[in-house]
């Protein structure tokens, strides 16, 4: 049963004022296409979202990045706007206790009414798709809730533990988070590979393709010049003779 | 059937249970297939059950028992305990009782 994803996953609907796009990219690049799919992908989605998102007064949007090429794009225009920056996220192997640690310091610092995870959701080897997964917080929840939206499927539910329900509510918020984090860093770790992977068969491809294409012409050359000196040789020898 | 370890208690949850959210605390979650059961320690988590009796359990980590070493259990145990006598600040106090707690139900888990 998916239905707790339902419960929280797509609610890009829901207007916020406080915007945090998090953002997560790869840190070593060889890894894209003719078209350079994986980063552009990622930028006309963050500037879709960006336009969607700021259509109003009182709108602000920040990033938390992590990964070097997305810092180094968003540098350029939104230098005051970033928040948080990670690099090297992959120097160990991708772990939950470590994303989870990473959810722990977004939390703590960075002000938010809604989260917006944009990363490359894995396809197959040669296709990705550019996806947000948003994270609200526990009063835009509460609020959407008492108005009837979407999130108010929750008070079908009863809920155990904790002094108060928004107590739960609000683990449970954060605890949706580092692992919405963790599915989105492991998507994102397998689409880098795959275009990696992709782009590297195809650039070996190519070095063999030009190494054909040499060859040829260097043996053409070389059998030119060889022919270009017997010909020199034999007349110059029949003029001799002849 | 499935018996978890929720911050209220060992909850059972049989088809039909009403739809909740539950937060989990260290302890054992066990699943009775017919006369099958498997016993996993779970660290911490959360757990839903849906109307449909569909269960959802979301946990940090979770090890099937006979996979737990318990003098490596005993050895945790006693660090933290020695921690949480020696701790000054009110964070090393939280973090020596959570190791506490989890390593007296890891305990727990494999007498019981």
């Amino acid at each position: 049963g998916n239905r707790e994803l339902v419960l929280f996953y797509s609610q890009i609907g829901v207007d916020v004022k406080k915007n945090v796009i998090v953002t997560i990219s790869s840190d070593k690049g060889l890894c894209q296409d003719e078209q350079g799919y994986v980063q552009v992908g990622f930028c006309l989605l963050i500037s879709k979202v960006c336009s969607d998102l700021n259509s109003g007064p009182d709108k602000e949007i920040k990033y938390v990045i992590l990964g070097e090429k997305a810092k180094a794009q968003l540098i350029r225009d939104s230098r005051k706007d970033i928040e948080l920056s990670i690099t090297d996220l992959q120097k160990n192997p991708l772990n939950y206790t470590q994303v989870s640690v990473l959810a722990d310091d977004i939390l703590k610092n960075v002000e938010f009414d809604a989260l917006r995870i944009i990363f490359n959701k894995f396809q197959s080897v040669v296709s990705f798709l550019p996806t947000m997964a948003t994270i609200l917080s526990p009063e835009v929840i509460e609020r959407e809730a008492e108005s009837g939206g979407k999130p108010g499927d929750l008070d079908s539910y009863e809920v155990e533990g904790g002094e108060t329900k928004a107590e739960v509510l609000q683990n449970l918020s954060e605890f949706q988070f580092s692992c919405v984090m963790f599915n989105a860093v492991l998507e994102h770790a397998c689409s880098e590979q795959g275009a990696r992977m992709s782009a590297m068969d195809s650039s070996s491809r190519n070095a063999g393709d030009m190494l054909d294409r040499l060859t040829l012409t260097y043996n053409r050359t070389r059998q030119a010049a060889i022919t270009t000196e017997l010909i020199e040789i034999i007349s110059g020898a029949s003029a001799l003779t002849g | 059937m499935v018996i978890i370890p929720a911050t209220t208690g060992q909850m059972g949850v049989l088809p039909g249970h009403v739809a909740t959210i539950a937060e989990l605390k260290p302890g054992v979650l066990s699943v009775h297939d017919g006369n099958d059961v498997s016993k996993y320690f779970v660290s911490s988590g959360f757990a839903f059950i849906h109307a449909n009796s569909f269960a959802d359990i979301v946990a940090v980590e979770a090890v099937p028992l006979d996979q737990i070493d318990a003098s490596q259990v005993q050895k945790g145990l006693a660090e933290f305990n020695q921690k949480l006598s020696s701790a000054s600040t009110d964070l090393e106090k939280a973090e020596a009782q959570i190791g506490v707690d989890v390593h007296s139900a890891l305990n727990f888990a494999l007498s019981g």
